[in-house]
């Protein structure tokens, strides 16, 4: 009763659970439009996610595995469903998650069988794969109801069922690590536990064993994702996307997200998004606004691009960003080859480079 | 008649065998404008209140057009054409302006109609817009200084003595005001006027008299001195590249966020503002008058609140808070030091100690029955020598020390609290060259503690010297975020305008 009182009060005064607010982009995360000027190395329809092994780069590009070395690039191999997640193994290996329900270890990338295969049944959306110091394979699934490409409906639902596992090649055991997470979308080891992104919950939690989560870093203005190690200490996390106080307020409308999630093609809705300005019928906040064919840089973006740097314990240092008039949006993997950061732009389906070089001279606050 | 119409020589004040003014010499000349510039503490009011009739000379000597006098209460001072205007202005709040205007002059019977109509007139024939029938308590800060300035000239000064008289003045008012002192001058009315603002006296005096620990360091034309020879001569050294001349090479890496504002609404001055503060970090806050700086700090010190509708967030080491008082803000953590602090600053009539006790008491969680006044002497003594409070005796009053060293004791009160999160708002408003370079020390050290420091302040070098990002605000949010190696003035000052 008490509960229900307190609930009305806050959303008639606007305030709890109520004040629909985001973060602003400042500090480490001030906007720039770097991302606007990193070089494309490879466009294709649906890249995913990408894994090195020091000389080579392999991307995930829907069912197929593509191989760029130096200025050549070349399809590996094809799946029968679309790569959701690429790991590279030492001694050339690669893991895989396919339609984010199996996971399998080749041990090189042409090998014609894998040398393990994880396909448990509690798999349902494994969206990233890390290595830990002993060998063994961190996994992040999103969600047990919604698939890997239905994400927006997992959030829609304030499904809060992401899970961790840990994939022993050694003895072939699943082990569940941490569970009831908000859409887990990518992890990296750090000591004995793993840094994992929560989406929905906007932050970045330790899992440990046999420990609850602990959050390092809360109140991201963004939706966190996939995470990999950086050269010199730290992270680079990316994000896919920037919240909006449009789709913050959604969330806070059970009925009209019903309806919406009923009534209205998934590609309309009043969510998240990697890509937009592609029709005139995609949702608008206020400010939003384009004239003679240019958004405001400073309109409330439906998408955005960004990948920021973390520290070693997690916290950030500096951003790269592609605001609401770039088209590098839909940041989803970002990972160091030589000197170089290399990522990719899911909006456009773009595979991006950019020379570490001076990156931390020009954009630490 | 004589050119000099008042002089002191060999002019000495004891306070408890400590001099204020020794052996200073001061000439002023007719219809001149004379600019007193000095540290704090380096005796500029004690001379003035000398001329003005508030104190007296423990030696020395007073001339007013060749003629010696001792003038020992203002009203003598103000027979002798002697009036001074107090930077805490002297006026009756509950008074009318004519009222005020012609307290002390009133005859046995008075007629209210009457004493209108002449303030009116009076107040068109110095071109001043200043309705006779308001009361003051409702007048903005530059209508009072105009009526303290009209009550002087109503009393027939040739002599007009301004303390401070810009310091809490808008840039605009501030023009009016030097447009009114120089027409004074015209008419014949010798201005005295001290002023910590180096720019003003360049500008506006015809002479510049410095002082320095009590005594008399130089008189000459203003056209001969620049703000380095006026700083030198001030402070005995060349500060001019230590406070704002020298432009930072480095800024201190980014810590934890401590604050976190987000979509913060106070109608009509802070409208959808965000932004976040970082520990290890000088914050800085740039906006012109009316930007919604210093509304928005008040709200996260629980000085002000927010609007009860939809108000936004305010987060304190991630998470929510909302503070109604600031007693609360500064249990966990917030401490405003603030712009004012005359008004809510201090008591000051009370010791340096007791007011810097004051500050601890309301960090404690619960109220103490009884006061030990050997801990309030502790403390006191202990934050007198940490920031070199220069003050006669560890019992003096606020009240009787320099501005610098009274915002000295306003941030001691604050510090003493051992806040995460300080917020300086104008911390070198009417602060000397030689204090504001110990309080920049300060702030600077403080980061370097790790604190999250928020500077809010409306003078750009002050700024661009002090912090390591700069928020610039406008209309009642922020607009635009500077790293100090990247920011200009004139980017600055575009985002503060456009």
């Amino acid at each position: 009763m008490i509960a229900a009182v307190k609930e009305f009060a806050n959303r008639f005064l606007g305030r709890g659970d109520a004040t629909i607010t985001v973060p602003s982009f400042d500090g480490a995360l001030k906007p720039n439009q770097k991302l606007e000027s990193a070089e494309t190395l490879l466009t294709c329809n649906a890249p995913e996610d990408l894994a090195t092994d020091g000389r080579n780069l392999f991307v995930a590009d829907g069912q197929r595995l593509m191989c760029l070395n130096g200025g050549a690039t070349s399809v590996v191999r094809s799946f029968e469903r679309p790569i959701s997640a690429l790991c590279a193994l030492p001694g050339g290996g690669l893991a895989l998650a396919l339609g984010g329900r199996e996971v399998r270890l080749y041990p090189s990338p042409s090998a014609v069988e894998p040398s393990v295969t994880f396909a448990d049944a509690a798999f349902n959306a494994v969206n990233a794969l890390a290595l830990t110091d002993d060998n063994t394979l961190i996994a992040t699934d999103g969600s047990t109801t919604c698939g890997v490409d239905d994400w927006a409906r997992d959030l829609m639902e304030l499904n809060r069922t992401g899970r961790v596992f840990r994939l022993d090649p050694g003895n072939k055991t699943v082990t569940p690590l941490a569970g009831g997470l908000g859409y887990a979308f990518g992890a990296c080891a750090r000591g004995d536990a793993m840094l994992v992104s929560e989406s929905w919950r906007h932050r970045l939690v330790l899992v440990a064993p046999g420990a609850s989560p602990r959050i390092v870093l809360r109140h991201l203005p963004v939706y966190p994702s996939r995470l990999s190690k950086a050269s010199g200490g730290g992270y680079w996390l990316t994000a896919f996307t920037a919240r909006t106080q449009l789709v913050e307020f959604v969330l806070r409308e059970p009925a009209y997200r019903r309806r919406m999630m009923a009534e209205i093609d998934p590609e309309y809705w009043v969510a998240p998004r990697l890509r937009s300005g592609i029709s005139f019928k995609e949702p608008m906040q206020g400010a939003h606004i384009k004239t003679m064919g240019v958004i405001k840089p400073w309109a409330p973006p439906r998408s955005y691009g960004l990948v920021i740097r973390l520290d070693a314990d997690g916290q950030p240092l500096y951003s790269l960003h592609s605001r609401v008039d770039g088209a590098n949006h839909g940041i989803v993997a970002a990972i160091e080859m030589g000197d170089d950061l290399v990522l990719i732009a899911k909006g456009p389906g773009r595979v991006l480079r950019l020379p570490l070089t001076g990156l931390a001279e020009e954009f630490r606050p | 008649m004589s050119e000099i119409v008042l002089s002191l020589r060999k002019a000495t004040k004891l306070y408890a065998g400590v001099p204020a003014i020794e052996a200073v010499d001061f000439d002023l000349r007719r219809g001149e404008i004379h600019a007193l510039v000095g540290e704090n503490g380096a005796g500029k009011s004690t001379l003035t209140k000398v001329m003005a009739g508030v104190v007296t000379l423990t030696s020395g000597a007073m001339t007013v057009d060749g003629a010696d006098v001792a003038p020992k209460t203002p009203l003598e001072a103000r027979n002798l054409g002697i009036a001074m205007v107090f930077q805490e202005n002297s006026l009756v709040p509950t008074m009318t302006v004519a009222q005020n205007l012609f307290l002390g002059q009133e005859k046995f019977y008075n007629r209210l109609r009457g004493i209108y109509i002449a303030a009116q007139q009076f107040l068109q024939s110095l071109n001043f817009d200043v309705t006779p029938t308001a009361t003051v308590g409702g007048l903005g800060a530059a209508k009072k200084q105009m009526v303290e300035i009209a009550r002087a000239v109503l009393h027939r000064a040739k002599v007009i003595i301004f303390d401070e008289p810009t310091a809490s003045l808008t840039p605009e008012e501030k023009k009016y005001f030097f447009d009114l002192v120089r027409d004074l001058k015209k008419r014949g009315v010798s201005i005295v006027f001290i002023s910590h603002a180096l720019e003003e006296a360049l500008l506006l005096a015809d002479r510049i008299t410095v002082l320095r620990d009590g005594k008399h360091v130089v008189t000459d034309d203003a056209a001969k001195f620049d703000r380095t020879a006026i700083v030198q001569a001030m402070v005995g050294r060349d500060l001019s590249n230590t406070l704002y001349g020298r432009r930072k090479s480095s800024v201190r890496p980014v810590g934890a966020r401590v604050l976190t504002v987000q979509n913060l609404k106070m109608a009509p001055m802070v409208k959808n503002n965000s932004l976040s503060v970082f520990a290890g970090q000088i914050t800085g806050v740039f906006g012109l008058v009316g930007a919604g700086r210093t509304e928005t700090f008040k709200i996260v010190a629980g000085v002000l609140k927010r609007d009860f509708f939809h108000g936004g967030e305010i987060l304190l080491h991630d998470k929510p808070v909302r503070y109604r008082v600031p007693a609360p803000a500064v249990k966990a953590g917030i401490a405003y030091v603030t712009e004012d602090r005359k008004v809510e600053g201090f008591f000051e009539t009370s010791s340096i100690a007791r007011n810097i006790y004051l500050g601890l008491l309301s960090k404690f969680p619960q109220r103490r029955m009884m006061l030990s006044r050997r801990e309030a002497d502790a403390v006191g003594k202990t934050w007198i020598e940490r920031l070199k409070v220069r003050t006669i005796g560890d019992n003096g009053k606020v009240v009787e020390l320099s501005g610098g060293n009274q915002q000295k004791v306003v941030i001691a009160k604050s510090l003493v609290q051992e806040p995460d999160l300080i917020i300086f708002d104008e911390p070198t408003r009417g602060v000397d060259v030689g204090a504001i370079v110990e309080i920049h020390e300060l702030i600077n050290r403080l980061a370097d503690e790790g604190k999250a420091v928020v500077v809010i302040s409306s003078y750009l070098p002050e700024i661009m010297a002090l912090s390591d990002r700069i928020l610039v605000s406008r209309q009642g949010k922020v607009v635009e975020e500077f790293s100090a190696l990247e920011a200009t003035e004139e980017r600055i000052m575009y985002a503060a305008i456009h």
